[in-house]
């Protein structure tokens, strides 16, 4: 019943932004083009669906109690002594054995207060069960799954549709939507110049050097936003991994669109076309894991499958590849492979009992690779710089809340099958991620490049947290960027529309008194990612107020990293790179705000002409800012976080003491409890180290920056050129592409054509000796009878002279002849 | 007298008709070949009808050869006249009008 | 061949003669024709070498034939020529000459014919005439006007009566032919002597 009314609430969520599409892209070729109900039609259809996740996130809490909300208790309460004790890796327990059969453990109702010491009744913890969609008696349900639609079947392998809702979907549902409906009313008042028939493109020129003038397109924007939620939102509901792979490429191709928006520009169809590409190569990546995964599993689904009996007719991706009570994937003794699924999963479409370990490293490689396709990871990071060619809300809702933060999403969903080998490149991409792009970004100079740089280090952290057992701390970073990030750049939006287009920051400056609702707004957003609070004062209740959310989201990440080195010393780089990027992120945001609003102008004419947004704008930037600001009230103990973590998977609370062939020791919950004060000083001496040396370098005015970048011209130049990756690419793979193709195209022009040509010639060459001998041989022949004959006659013309005498000359000399011969032969 | 005597004449006026007719550029010469040629073989007629059993038949295709020869070279004198008229001259050189 | 005409030589010495001179005489006058540089000196060679057969016609007792030789040759034809001759002078006695090396070709040429003639009529031994034979001439004194008018008119009285069954159809068809032609050839002479005008210069 709940299930079902979850479920329809987020249909409604889902498919509305379709329709609205349908209406928009249609209606709005035939309408005006100077009329906004495009833009308003698909701005109820969002914030329908905003009220509708909204709704559905109230019915599901009320449904189980907020049985989530009240797991503060285990870490409130429970002072450090009581964990400390069980720091060390659980002990298997008889309910986590149970739980290892895939039939779960459901919350206990109760949610035991952690007050209990007891080391055998902590063991059923209250923040532990698995992902399942039975209804357990007694055990109010928190996950539903189920087939909206079936597409196809292929012998055992079904292709449908399916919903899987747990609370990271609702969670991620309300901050899709909400953050949605804050850009569609900004892009109200930032694409207006599109309402219009005759729209100039400054930055596409004709040949002969005029600019382009053509329709406006401001309904189209909006209806290939409103595409664009409609396939996010599918995204976060899919129930199996295929589905997500369809709303994959779907994000994909409205990023392709939206960034290729202005599509004169030829720098923004290059930057659309690298996007798709990049993102393509990391699809690849992603059906080979799907490959296995079908090979091995038999499945796409995520969940099980249930008739109307309530028996489980197919095991879910989820239940069956079981974990020991330590965490760990079952080795079977016999053949030494990794064990699917158990007696009690049921699962009769798949032929295989056991997968083989490295296969399964290999498909949790393969999903990631996809993730590091989608979220701009390194070594596919190039293209979302570029991608801020699109109009500045394209990069507020899909390249930094959003899209991007879909490849988190799916590593965050489909954890249970990645082994840890898998997380460990997860985290060391993450954290050379984070480190690069956070480099990168203190020398770029256009506003949005800097945000762009910003969400890729941003997305290396969350990366970085997942790959270290952090699972609820990488997903609890992702919403809380998502805020911050999307204030961020709708504040650079409503700077650019309010400068009239400038986008270099070189040319801004002193705009706070200008713009003071965008520069308090952004200051507030630079204030979060930068993890900044106010050491003392951070506490419970209203203590929260002095910590922004980045401070709160950040720390668990740096949390778990600290333990995860900790416990692993070997990998001590993934705990300094993050720490030290915490500081560049916030000395290169702070650069940002210094460089933008504060000191004094630097181009008149910029700062004379600029003013602030118009309401439309500001209001979704005010609303953004306190939620940026305060979304992370309460910290780990806060709703966000538990609401986040209300599913995560069993294990990760407990941690793994060896993992892995590698052998390596996942820190759970209470190891990161234990290092998460140490690591929170840390990383807030760095951020403020960062902050203050921005201050010093571009608000006090006291160091001439220009100095420095001349005395370390070398990195400058290295980080200005982005870590020259562009050019390895090109290098690496657009030179040999070029070369292939020039020889193909060789081979065309020599081979192909040059058999063509010859043919051609060959014909011609026998047409030219038929013709000759025709003319020689045959004309020849015919001309040389004509002529015989006529010289001939000619010669015989001599004959006839004309004269009697000597006819009658001839007569006789024949007939003297005749008689001659006559009498010669027949003598008498 | 005897036959081949008679024979012997009339190959005389025989030969000696082709070559008028072959030498002489006077048109009229040409004719008077023509009647010597004639005149050659009417001896021979004669010469057979008398003394062979050719009898009667012999004069009488010796008077027919004489009748058609006088109706021929009035023919071929008309032409003369005219072939005369036509270009003032009787020389049958100048009658080269048929050469190829 | 020599036998005979020595044999025919004694059988009349008169005959003989006669044939012999009028024999010389036309192959001389002949030879003239030939030899004669102007048109009118040939004319008139020809009429004695005509006049020269007439006799020897007469004496091969062919007296019609000699007599319309006589007649029609000489005094019809050869005096048509000496119209033409007169006629066609575009002055007077102009002398066309042939070149030499005609000549010499002629005289080999006629000479090589009257060599073929000659071997071809020594090669052939010709019988001698029967007084038995039928087609023999009956006649010595030469009336030969009765039979060949009778010829002419369709009977053949010496043939008739030797075989006896068929009739020979004699020279009527001929006669008559021969007349039409002459008619045509007169009509045709006339038309094509005509008097037209003179073409201009040639």
């Amino acid at each position: 019943m709940v299930g079902e009314t979850l479920r329809n609430l987020l249909l409604i969520a889902w498919l509305l932004p379709l329709c609205g599409f349908a209406v928009e892209i249609f209606g709005g070729f035939w309408g005006s083009r100077r009329s906004q109900v495009a833009a308003w039609l698909a701005v109820g259809c969002i914030a329908t669906g905003f009220v509708c996740s909204a709704s559905a996130l109230t019915i599901w809490g009320n449904s189980n109690g907020w049985a989530v909300l009240h797991r503060a208790g285990h870490h409130e309460a429970g002072a450090a002594d009581a964990h400390v004790a069980h720091d060390a890796p659980q002990t298997p327990s008889a309910a986590a054995l149970a739980a290892a059969d895939a039939h779960a453990v459901e919350k206990p109702a109760e949610a035991a207060p952690a007050g209990t010491d007891d080391p055998v009744t902590l063991a059923p913890k209250a923040d532990e069960h698995l992902h399942d969609a039975h209804e357990h008696p007694g055990q109010p349900q928190t996950a539903f799954s189920g087939t909206l639609y079936r597409l196809a079947a292929f012998g055992g392998l079904e292709l449908s549709l399916d919903y899987y809702i747990d609370s990271l979907t609702l969670v991620m549902f309300t901050m899709v939507t909400f953050i949605a409906t804050c850009i569609h009313l900004f892009a109200i008042g930032y694409m207006s110049e599109e309402l219009t028939d005759e729209y100039v493109d400054h930055h596409a020129h004709l040949r002969n050097g005029r600019h382009v003038h053509r329709p406006g397109r401001f309904y189209r924007f909006f209806a290939f936003l409103s595409l664009f939620c409609f396939s996010m939102l599918g995204l976060v509901l899919a129930g199996n991994i295929f589905q997500v792979f369809i709303f994959w490429e779907l994000v994909g191709i409205c990023s392709f669109l939206l960034i290729g928006f202005y599509t004169e520009r030829k720098s923004a169809s290059t930057a659309a076309n690298k996007a798709f590409i990049m993102n393509r190569v990391g699809d690849f990546g992603f059906l080979i894991g799907l490959m296995v995964l079908w090979t091995y599993f038999g499945t796409f689904k995520f969940a099980d499958t249930v008739d109307a009996d309530g028996h489980v007719v197919q095991a879910g991706l989820f239940q069956m590849l079981p974990r020991a009570p330590d965490g760990n994937v079952i080795i079977n003794a016999a053949n030494g492979e990794v064990q699917i699924g158990s007696a009690t999963a049921a699962n009769p479409t798949n032929r295989h009992a056991t997968i083989p370990y490295a296969l399964l490293v290999l498909a949790g490689l393969g999903v990631f690779a996809g993730c590091i396709g989608k979220s701009a990871q390194f070594p596919l990071q190039t293209w979302l710089p570029d991608a801020m060619e699109g109009p500045t809300p394209v990069s507020a809702l899909v390249h930094s809340a959003t899209m991007v933060a879909a490849g988190v999403y799916l590593t965050g969903r489909f954890y249970p099958l990645f082994v840890q080998e898998v997380l460990l490149t997860i985290a060391y991409i993450g954290c050379i991620t984070a480190f690069v792009a956070a480099t990168i970004a203190i020398v770029a100079t256009d506003i949005k490049k800097v945000l762009a740089y910003s969400t890729i280090s941003q997305l290396g952290y969350m990366m970085l947290g997942l790959g270290v057992f952090g699972w609820g701390a990488g997903l609890f970073h992702l919403v809380t960027h998502a805020f911050f990030k999307s204030l961020m750049f709708l504040c650079s939006g409503s700077v650019i529309y309010g400068c009239h287009h400038e986008q270099e920051m070189p040319k801004m400056g002193g705009l706070w008194r200008k713009m003071p609702i965008t520069a308090f707004t952004m200051l507030v957003g630079v204030m979060a990612i930068a993890g900044l609070a106010v050491p003392g004062l951070v506490g419970p209740g209203f203590g929260q107020l002095f910590a922004f959310s980045g401070f709160h989201s950040k720390d668990a990440v740096v949390a778990t990293a600290l333990a995860f080195v900790q416990a692993n010393p070997a990998h001590f780089l993934l705990f300094i790179l993050p720490l030290i990027t915490a500081g560049v992120t916030a000395f290169y945001m702070f650069r940002l705000w210094f460089y933008t609003f504060a000191g004094t102008p630097r181009d008149h004419h910029v700062y004379d002409h600029c003013h602030e947004s118009p309401l439309i704008m500001t209001g979704p930037l005010m609303v953004l800012a306190v939620l940026a600001a305060y979304c992370a009230w309460g910290g780990e103990e806060g709703p966000l976080y538990l609401l986040i973590t209300g599913d995560q998977p069993a294990y990760v609370a407990t941690g793994i003491p060896v993992a892995g062939a590698a052998g390596l020791t996942m820190p759970g919950h209470d190891a990161v409890h234990a290092v998460h004060h140490q690591a929170g000083t840390y990383a807030l001496i760095a951020a403020f180290s960062g902050t203050f040396l921005a201050w010093l370098l571009y608000g006090s005015g006291k160091v001439d920056v220009a100095e420095i970048r001349l005395q370390l011209s070398g990195v400058h130049g290295f980080l200005a050129n982005k870590w020259h990756f562009d050019e390895l690419y090109d290098a690496l793979f657009m030179r040999p592409t070029h070369i292939v193709g020039r020889f193909c195209a060789s081979i065309d022009r020599l081979i192909f054509d040059g058999i063509l040509h010859g043919a051609a010639g060959a014909t011609v060459l026998v047409s030219k000796w038929d013709r000759a001998f025709d003319e020689t041989v045959v004309d020849g022949l015919v001309n040389l009878l004509g002529n015989a004959t006529w010289s001939a006659g000619n010669w015989l013309k001599v004959l006839q002279t004309g004269r009697l005498r000597q006819y009658v000359m001839f007569i006789v000399a024949g007939v003297v002849a005749l008689f001659g011969v006559l009498l010669a032969t027949f003598p008498r | 007298m005897s036959l081949s005597a008679y024979l012997l004449v009339g190959a005389v006026l025989f030969v000696c008709g082709i070559v008028c007719m072959a030498t002489k550029r006077n048109g009229i010469g040409v004719l008077m070949g023509v009647e010597l040629v004639l005149n050659g073989a009417n001896v021979n007629f004669v010469a057979f009808s008398k003394y062979t059993q050719l009898g009667l038949d012999g004069q009488i295709i010796s008077l027919f050869v004489i009748v058609l020869a006088a109706a021929e070279a009035a023919v071929a004198l008309a032409i003369a006249l005219n072939f005369y008229n036509n270009h003032l001259t009787i020389d049958v050189d100048r009658a080269n009008k048929l050469k190829g | 061949m020599s036998s005979t005409l020595m044999l025919s030589a004694a059988a009349a010495p008169g005959g003989s003669v006669l044939f012999v001179i009028f024999a010389l005489v036309a192959c001389l006058c002949a030879v003239a024709v030939v030899a004669a540089q102007t048109v009118v000196r040939m004319a008139f060679w020809l009429v004695l070498s005509l006049g020269s057969t007439a006799a020897l016609f007469f004496l091969a007792d062919a007296d019609f034939v000699g007599a319309a030789q006589l007649l029609i040759y000489v005094g019809g034809t050869l005096v048509l020529l000496v119209f033409g001759v007169m006629l066609t002078a575009s002055g007077p006695y102009l002398k066309i000459a042939t070149s030499p090396g005609e000549i010499i070709l002629g005289a080999v040429v006629a000479l090589l014919f009257l060599c073929v003639v000659v071997a071809s009529i020594s090669g052939v031994s010709w019988p001698e005439p029967q007084v038995s034979d039928v087609g023999a001439l009956q006649t010595t004194a030469g009336n030969t006007l009765r039979p060949l008018g009778l010829a002419f008119l369709g009977t053949r009285p010496d043939q008739d009566l030797a075989d006896g069954d068929q009739l020979s159809p004699g020279y009527l068809l001929p006669f008559e032919i021969v007349s039409i032609h002459l008619l045509v050839v007169l009509i045709g002479a006339a038309y094509l002597a005509r008097a037209k005008r003179r073409a201009v210069g040639t």
